[in-house]
């Protein structure tokens, strides 16, 4: 089956920030060639490693992020690597870097320079601030985005520090926006055979995940705080829940779904209901607990002061229940009830996840240049009509070289001469 | 009905010459809340004509949901709802009616794109599943981004964000060993991961319609879009690279990484500096940098691998330290000696930051019940072409009557008499 990039040829010489734009482009089919310092990109050397293969091969996170990519490897310092590197520029739709303004500025290789040999060229560029602006050759690492994007002051324990987005999310987002960015570029280059620049903050690709609070801080001049919970309120059958084999997240108190009534119905079921379907609990679940009650409290909390003995009893009732069972039944027969359950789940239990395993979402790929064979987890999305598809892993250090330069007249006595003067990795 | 108020603030100006990237194009937008409006608001910044059909019978619930201004009330005004729609049109057809079916089916005919985020049942429901619009627009692309896809045993399963999170992981993988997965205080993969994933997917396939003529169904899972962005902890476990804990605010390569409290400020406490030196030269930077060059030949701390094995009493050294500091002098200082520092803003800061001053990256648009709000601006910028938002979020209904007439060829008798049967409603 086609797929949708067929053809587009992308240039990603991005640090370890834009990795996973050029990752969601080779998945859409685009041909996408890495371009690595000769001693490897960075992310190679990052712990967790894969045991049994030597560095600088076994970075996960690197194996992960450059999968579907070819892999070369240039000094941009050196003349002849930058001569080498505005060839590949020539031959490539999309160029990706994450070079911030003075590094750029003194490799010679600014949007310009490259705009300079190739005059339609989308040059994409992912930094920690931009390239402009009083930060723009600041120093960032990825928790630095969570922090300075003010995600970060929303995420954590009251009494405790804020905590970072796992898995790397500012890196992530730069990584998401960059790659909605080329691709609003690609499709203009498409119409009218013009390039452009895509420029990516970090700072700013995570701003819209402050939820409300940058509203809230607009609009009321107020700021919302960390591990507070949004209502400040503590009804029956919403929240988190702990159960007998960790943790199931609940959303029964009438906003959608079968509401408080379907988990009484849940409850009932193993005999856990309590007295709750007896008076006066029954008449007041059914009249009571749904959203226009639940918006009246909101509205007014005073008027929960003279249910709170009920709410609380209804509270412990759920909570008794909940503690009982495993978090998968409580989630899945939760769901079929249409109740608003969700289980917190490990990575362990998304590995086991029967949805994703029905949708056939883990890819098992062989690497034989790593001796192994690796599970990968699946797209984003499903292009139906152009699926994605997982067809290489992550390139060997250089391991493109010859295949990549040979397209530019790079014969193995060359590249060996080349190799001698470290330009590439030998 | 239409309403001509205008644009303002940063747009105004280039609304007319500059060109924009889907100018010309029709997109057909039956989202709400998060993921799909801001996928669609996206879309609409890149100047798709876009029509977002609603119902004052079932509103978003952001439109209800705040914050919204003291002594605001009403669909209009809550800037939860505003900052993810703008650029686009809003009508109101109740598509569960037969005749607003109707009149959904000849605006699917007249898209060239559509989106929804509505479950697998709620889309049957409204006659807006792929077999029906594909018989009616055969080239169409349409996106359909229910919580947990299309097909499968669990495709049917509700929920908001808050579900979602917990299911997709994040909560399992955020914070420290002991705490309850409370998350990260926002329905996190709503806002940027999965509408900007969308929006990647939805101009792949439009690229791939314009190279071949060819249409296609989209099939987004928001959980297996979420997981694909929490993928690495994944990924080691199940090749057996380790399996995972929570480690709060540490990384597995990188040491010192964690926020530090600095000395409280006197309309500020609460303040913490982000500090993540990833490379060895980093962290050396840092001692020099905070006066303790001796932190860098002590044996403890010489390699990473040293500083990760020593890594409680390296915290409790920098921390010590960063007690003594005024936040935006060690900032200052820490980033002129290259390390990479932050500090843990909070919104209100984020909206005055320098940088993101400079860059002007929020926009302030004047909306005509709400007030001058400012708004996320574009998550990239674009050259040429660009993608900032110009228009403020429709208010309900505010272009009803001209889709109407002009799209679908009604006339204000018709008009009239579809209101009153509650169907454009």
């Amino acid at each position: 089956m086609a797929m949708a990039l067929e053809g587009v040829r992308v240039l990603d010489a991005s640090g370890p920030i834009g990795h996973y734009a050029g990752r969601m482009l080779a998945d859409l089919g685009a041909d996408v060639v890495k371009v690595e310092p000769p001693e490897g990109d960075p992310a190679r050397q990052w712990a967790p490693l894969l045991p049994g293969v030597d560095a600088p091969e076994s970075g996960m996170q690197f194996l992960l992020l450059n999968a579907n990519k070819r892999g070369v490897t240039l000094d941009l310092s050196q003349p002849r690597g930058r001569e080498l590197y505005l060839e590949l520029v020539k031959a490539s739709d999309i160029v990706i870097d994450s070079l911030q303004a003075d590094e750029a500025a003194e490799l010679r290789l600014t949007a310009e320079d490259l705009e300079a040999v190739k005059p339609d060229v989308i040059h994409t560029s992912i930094t920690g601030w931009g390239l402009s602006g009083p930060y723009g050759n600041w120093a960032y690492s990825d928790i630095v985005g969570c922090a300075m994007s003010g995600t970060m002051q929303l995420a954590g324990m009251q009494d405790g520090p804020p905590e970072q987005l796992p898995d790397m999310q500012g890196y992530h987002s730069a990584s998401i926006q960059a790659a909605a960015g080329a691709m609003g570029a690609l499709i203009y280059h498409q119409s009218t055979g013009e390039g452009q620049r895509v420029e990516v903050s970090m700072q700013e690709a995570m701003s819209m995940s402050q939820e409300t609070a940058m509203m809230q801080a607009d609009i009321l001049g107020t700021n919302r705080e960390r591990g507070v919970p949004m209502r400040g309120l503590d009804l029956p059958g919403l929240g988190l829940h702990e159960t007998s084999d960790g943790f199931v997240f609940l959303v029964a108190s009438g906003l959608a779904g079968s509401g408080f009534p379907g988990l009484v119905g849940l409850m009932a079921e193993t005999g856990d209901a309590a007295d709750l379907q007896e008076e006066p609990y029954a008449t007041f679940i059914t009249e009571k607990m749904n959203a226009n009650f639940l918006l009246e409290i909101l509205a007014d909390p005073e008027q929960v002061a003279g249910v709170q003995g009920m709410l609380d009893h209804m509270n412990e009732v759920v909570r008794a229940f909940t503690k009982k069972h495993p978090k998968l039944y409580l989630y899945v027969e939760g769901q079929k009830r249409r109740v608003l359950a969700g289980m917190v789940s490990t990575p362990g239990d998304i590995l086991e996840s029967p949805q994703l395993a029905a949708r056939n979402w883990f890819t098992d790929l062989e690497d034989v240049g790593r001796g192994v064979t690796l599970q990968y987890p699946g797209p984003q999305w499903q292009l139906t009509g152009t699926p994605a598809q997982l067809r290489r892993p992550a390139p060997l250090l250089g391991e493109h070289n010859a295949e990549v330069f040979s397209e530019f007249g790079i014969d193995n006595t060359a590249l060996a001469a080349l190799a001698a003067e470290g330009v590439v990795t030998a | 009905m239409t309403n001509d108020n205008g644009m303002n603030g940063n747009g105004a100006s280039g609304a007319v010459s500059t060109p924009r990237i889907l100018e010309g194009l029709n997109f057909l937008d039956l989202t709400w809340f998060g993921a799909g409006p801001i996928a669609t608001r996206t879309i609409a910044g890149m100047g798709a004509n876009l029509v977002r059909v609603e119902t004052e019978k079932r509103p978003d619930g952001l439109r209800v949901a705040g914050p919204r201004p003291v002594d605001a009330a009403g669909y209009n005004v809550s800037g939860y709802y505003n900052n993810f729609n703008t650029d686009k049109k809003s009508v109101t057809i109740d598509l569960t009616t037969e005749r607003g079916h109707e009149l959904g089916m000849e605006l699917v005919q007249w898209a060239d794109m559509m989106m929804t985020n509505f479950t697998p049942r709620a889309i049957r429901q409204i006659g807006m599943d792929w077999e029906t619009v594909s018989k009616a627009n055969p080239e169409i692309i349409a996106m359909y981004q229910p919580m947990q896809g299309m097909t499968g045993p669990h495709s049917e399963y509700g929920g908001f964000g808050a579900v979602l999170g917990t299911v997709c992981g994040i909560n399992g993988l955020a914070g420290f060993e002991g705490n309850a997965p409370g998350g990260v205080g926002t329905n996190y993969t709503d806002y940027v991961v999965n509408p900007i994933h969308a929006v990647t997917a939805l101009l792949a396939a439009l690229y791939h319609k314009r190279k071949t003529g060819e249409g296609q169904m989209i099939d987004m899972s928001q959980l297996e879009s979420s997981v694909a962005a929490l993928a690495g902890p994944l990924f080691v476990q199940a090749n057996g690279a380790g399996d995972f804990a929570r480690e709060g605010n540490r990384v597995k390569y990188a040491a010192p990484h964690g926020v530090y409290q600095v000395r409280d400020g006197a309309e500020r406490p609460d303040r913490w500096l982000a500090l993540g030196c990833i490379e060895e030269g980093q962290w050396q930077r840092f001692a020099a940098a905070a006066g303790h060059a001796e932190w860098a030949d002590d044996a403890r701390f010489a390699t990473l691998a040293d500083r990760k094995a020593n890594e409680d009493t390296l915290e409790a050294l920098v921390a010590a330290w960063a007690r003594e500091q005024d936040g935006d002098a060690v900032l200052a200082s820490l980033q002129a000696a290259g390390v990479p520092a932050g500090l843990v803003l909070n919104a209100t800061e984020v909206l005055a930051d320098e940088q993101m001053v400079d860059r002007q990256y929020f926009r302030y648009l004047e909306h005509p019940e709400a007030g001058l709000r400012a708004q996320d601006g574009s998550g990239f910028k674009l050259s040429k072409t660009p993608a900032e938002p110009m228009l403020p979020a429709p208010m309900l209904g505010e272009h009803t009557y001209e889709v109407a007439t002009e799209i679908l060829g009604l006339t204000p008798e018709e008009i009239g008499d579809l209101v009153a049967e509650r169907v454009l409603f």
